[in-house]
């Protein structure tokens, strides 16, 4: 498709030899490091060892040996009875874990009959409006034996308020729900744009859920700090790490203000991070990100317990590197970069199918990516030594290298006065929009190379076949709603949205009056909108 | 008729949120020298299509990751001819199943990418396009223009401010009260002026906005980036929108702000605010074209060096302070008031709340 001015190349053409070498790699022109380049480096203080502080080699001592890494694999699918027939086919294969994706509509914080929701009902996810969706999406599904991952935002204390209202339900004492709602709205604004209201209200609201947890559902993750997204948008690995682990500094900081106890907020946060392709930089991010993460705890926000100075993680294979030309390269990107992440020491991990950049994946391919972790986990013996890549003169220095890059754009957003400061100004966009173009330049150049689409060419081959979705989960899905709304008790549900938008004004935890408004079936659209009265709306802040 | 720079205009249309592309290519655009209009997240077709034939734009971008084109594509064409333009090329940009490139170019659909095309492919298409794209002979929209034709309006401005001589032909007089509306970047100008703009509307006055953004002083090209915050309302037609590049005169008011001000007084529109960055010769410029020059301000950390500067303080014949949702407001309102004076006029504003912008417009109508 795109012409680079290279000429399709058959498989048996010559190729050049001599590689480009990587800027901010080799720079002094010695292809190799050593210990002339890592003179201040003192093992005792930067390594320790494994679950030792500042646990740069890992956060357990036996790591994989004991716990492999959690096979992650994040989908989404139509109505939410759909959803909830698959649910319970993985509880009855032994899997505890669910993994609940919504659509974009529910994700925007939009009911399924909203105008703009035309044509994306449950199209990449579940699609959630009201507290009869989650009903039926936990149908017989007991709610205190499941660990639940929601993966939203903007209206994630809201899908939270449906979750507690169906545990109520079932009888399910709160403090044995577990699960982890993503709920991380920074890098909405960053980069994902999957945000409603203005900052300071959207921050409130995380910190209203996050309170809410330590006091009623202390089992509960409040928080997945992502930079997954801020990477994909075109963010450098130094700057994912930065600004990842900014934002989650800025949640303790607004915690601790609330006058939450920081080891109880700590305990209950984790990340997310991408994988991409440059393999020894991957590993290196996930090593600093321990680092830094675990001195900030310690020393600036003085958390006590051993466990809060921990960065759990999660990972995700980089989908910008996937292409759409010669699909199947994708499975070896996948591979490479799914290594980077357990030679990083993740948690747990997903790694994405070989057709993803076109549609929702395939049976098959969704099935090769998690073979390809099983892999290996069970043919490759990387579990067997936990950091084995530790004292490496080049990871060791790769991982100072990007500490140092981190703690200097820390400098620049306290030079700003934090992370909202600097959004307001625009400083996130501009900063990832710059380096998108960047690398995007890198790629037109041919400084950089991504085979199959600036190299190694070929004619497009068969196209491979797309999953289509049907329309009439979606009209199904409306009517249903419209049904909903017609036959609810008003006075109750007028109520409600009354005392949601009195809590919003006065400032108090959101949480009570969002639960109450979940069970008068007040929709997810109809609170957000209440909510907006209140906060106002966001218009993505200045960036050009 | 030199037709460079051109005027591209670049949309999300939908509930997509992924920017990443359609930002690179708008700052490559800018950077190889031409004009560019984003209209940020979350349009409609209909509002994207409206925008296109007010900014007269060569060709329109549209770019989609979510896999909705069957549905909203079909829209933007519609729209197209609804608003009487399908002279402008649309094409489109994304994750586009090779199977529907048929459809969509059956449909209308001028040229297809996808996230392998090279930035430099784009761009020759985007410039091949825009070199066919037709505005019109000047006798002809000048004819339109006088019938009320917006399409001619809009043709009229792209021709006025790219032919270096017309033909002597004036637009009849008007009577457009013309109010400037300046400050420094990001105080929230172009908000304002969408909230006052459809408060204005709702008066039934007919509103006429010029946003004048810089041009790269060493491409000469532009990101026009004033637009995307004045569609919070429905598209509407006597709410004209049009954002110029100020070209390479620093601080200016672009090519022609001028006879393009007449041209929107002599179409009948009622009020014009014309937005642009207060900095340097554009100061000037404006207080020749407008009645009155607003400078908009934001709530500050303390102190009160913001407004001793640049001499933005004599030229505002009034003050709006905006962003009062935010903390320190009223400190800042209070030194304002001390700096001002009591002979100008002082608003306390929250656009972001859609606060005091009535009284605003109140003022603005008394001064008809
Ligand atoms: N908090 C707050 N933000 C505002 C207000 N008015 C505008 N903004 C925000 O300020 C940013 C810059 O606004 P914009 O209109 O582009 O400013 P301009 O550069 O002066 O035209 C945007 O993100 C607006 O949403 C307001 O009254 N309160
Ligand atoms: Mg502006």
């Amino acid at each position: 498709m795109g012409a680079h001015g290279v000429k399709p190349t058959g498989q048996t053409a010559a190729v050049a030899t001599t590689m480009p070498v990587t800027p901010d790699r080799g720079e002094d022109g010695k292809p190799f490091v050593g210990p002339e380049d890592l003179k201040d480096f003192d093992p005792a203080v930067s390594l320790a060892q494994p679950s030792e502080y500042p646990f740069t080699r890992g956060i357990h001592r036996e790591m994989y040996r004991k716990r492999l890494w959690t096979m992650r694999q994040f989908a989404g699918f139509g109505s939410a009875q759909q959803t909830n027939e698959r649910f319970k086919y993985l509880l009855a294969h032994g899997q505890t874990g669910l993994s609940t994706a919504f659509d974009l509509p529910t994700l925007m914080g939009r009911d399924s009959d909203d105008l703009l929701s035309l044509g994306e009902v449950g199209r990449c996810g579940v699609a959630i409006s009201s507290l009869d969706d989650m009903r039926r999406l936990f149908d017989g599904i007991d709610l205190g034996q499941v660990s639940t991952s929601m993966t939203i935002n903007a209206p994630a204390a809201i899908l939270l308020a449906f979750y507690i209202a169906v545990a109520k339900e079932q009888g399910v004492p709160l403090d044995q729900l577990r699960g982890t709602l993503q709920n991380d709205i920074l890098k909405e604004f960053h980069s994902q744009n999957e945000y409603v209201f203005p900052p300071p209200p959207s921050v409130r609201l995380v910190i209203d859920t996050i309170e809410y947890g330590t006091q009623c559902t202390p089992q509960w993750n409040t928080v997945s700090i992502s930079g997954y997204h801020i990477r994909e948008a075109g963010a450098t690995a130094a700057q994912e790490l930065a600004f990842t682990l900014a934002d989650g500094m800025a949640y303790v900081e607004e915690s601790i203000k609330r006058g939450l106890d920081v080891d109880a907020v700590a305990k209950r946060l984790s990340f997310f991070f991408d994988v991409h392709n440059d393999f020894f930089e991957e590993i290196a991010k996930f090593r600093a990100a321990r680092r830094i993460w675990a001195k900030v705890m310690r020393h600036k926000y003085k958390a006590k317990n051993e466990r809060s100075w921990w960065l759990r993680t999660h990972a995700q294979t980089a989908g910008v590197s996937l292409t759409e030309q010669q699909p199947m390269n994708n499975v070896v990107r996948v591979a490479y970069q799914a290594l980077a992440a357990v030679l990083g020491g993740t948690q747990s991990l997903h790694t994405n199918s070989y057709d993803e950049t076109l549609a929702l994946p395939s049976e098959n391919a969704v099935k090769v990516a998690l073979r390809t972790q099983q892999v290996l986990a069970y043919e490759t013996n990387v579990t067997q030594i936990v950091d084995p890549l530790g004292g490496s003169y080049f990871i060791e220095k790769l991982t100072d290298e990007i500490e140092a890059k981190a703690e200097a754009i820390f400098k620049e957003i306290d030079a700003m006065g934090g992370v909202l400061p600097a959004i307001d100004r625009g400083y996130f966009r501009r900063a990832i929009a710059e380096s998108a173009l960047q690398q995007a330049r890198e790629y037109e150049s041919g400084q950089a190379i991504m085979v199959g689409v600036n190299k190694f060419r070929e004619e497009q081959g068969k196209p491979i076949e797309i999953l289509q979705v049907d329309q009439a989960t979606e009209d199904e899905q409306v009517a249903r709603l419209k049904e909903l709304k017609k036959n609810r008790d008003a006075a109750r549900h007028k109520a409600a949205l009354e005392k949601v938008r009195q809590s919003a004004g006065d400032g108090e935890n959101m949480m009570p009056s969002l639960i109450e408004a979940a069970e008068a079936d007040a929709t997810v659209g109809e609170m957000m909108a209440t909510m907006q009265t209140v906060f106002g709306s966001y218009d993505g802040g200045p960036e050009w | 008729m030199s037709k460079q720079p051109y005027r591209i205009l670049l949309a999300k249309i939908g509930l997509d949120g992924h920017d990443r592309g359609v930002k690179v290519l708008a700052r490559s655009f800018r950077d190889a020298g031409h004009d560019v209009i984003y209209t940020g997240l979350w349009q409609t077709a209909q509002a994207t299509m409206c925008a296109a034939m007010q900014e007269d734009v060569d060709v329109v971008g549209v770019s989609l990751l979510s896999a909705a084109h069957m549905t909203i594509m079909p829209e933007v064409l519609k729209w197209r001819k609804q608003y009487g333009i399908e002279h402008v090329p649309v094409v489109l940009g994304g994750i586009i199943p090779v199977q529907d490139y048929d459809a969509m170019r059956k449909m209308g659909v001028a040229a297809l990418f996808n996230p392998g095309s090279s930035i430099e492919e784009i761009l020759k298409e985007f410039s091949r396009l825009a070199a066919e794209a037709s505005h019109g002979t000047l006798e002809e929209v000048q004819a339109g223009y006088t019938t009320g034709d917006q399409v001619a309006l809009a043709k009229l401005i792209t021709h006025i401010q790219r032919d270096t001589d017309g033909n002597g032909w004036a637009p009849p007089a008007g009577d457009a009260l013309v109010l400037g509306i300046t400050g420094s970047p990001g105080v929230g100008k172009s908000s304002f002026i969408d909230k006052l703009g459809r408060e204005l509307r709702s008066r039934n006055l007919r509103v006429a906005v010029v946003a004048v953004d810089p041009s790269s002083p060493l491409t000469g090209g532009a990101l026009l980036g004033d637009r995307l915050r004045m569609m919070s309302g429905s598209p509407d037609e006597n709410f004209f929108i049009r954002s110029l590049s100020s070209g390479t005169v620093l601080g200016g008011l672009g090519p022609k702000a001028k006879e393009v001000v007449s041209l929107l007084s002599g179409f009948g529109f009622d009020i014009i605010l014309l937005e642009t960055v207060g900095a340097g010769q554009s100061d000037v410029a404006v207080r020749e074209l407008a009645r009155h020059t607003l400078l908009l301000l934001m709530p500050d950390s303390g102190d009160s060096i913001q407004f001793s500067k640049a001499g933005l303080m004599e030229i505002a014949t009034c003050f709006v302070l905006n962003k009062c949702d935010l903390e320190g407001a009223d400190r800042t309102l209070a030194h304002l008031a001390t700096a001002v004076g009591g002979d100008r006029p002082l608003w306390k504003v929250s656009t972001l709340h859609n606060e005091g912008i009535d009284k605003v417009a109140d003022w603005v109508v008394a001064q008809r």
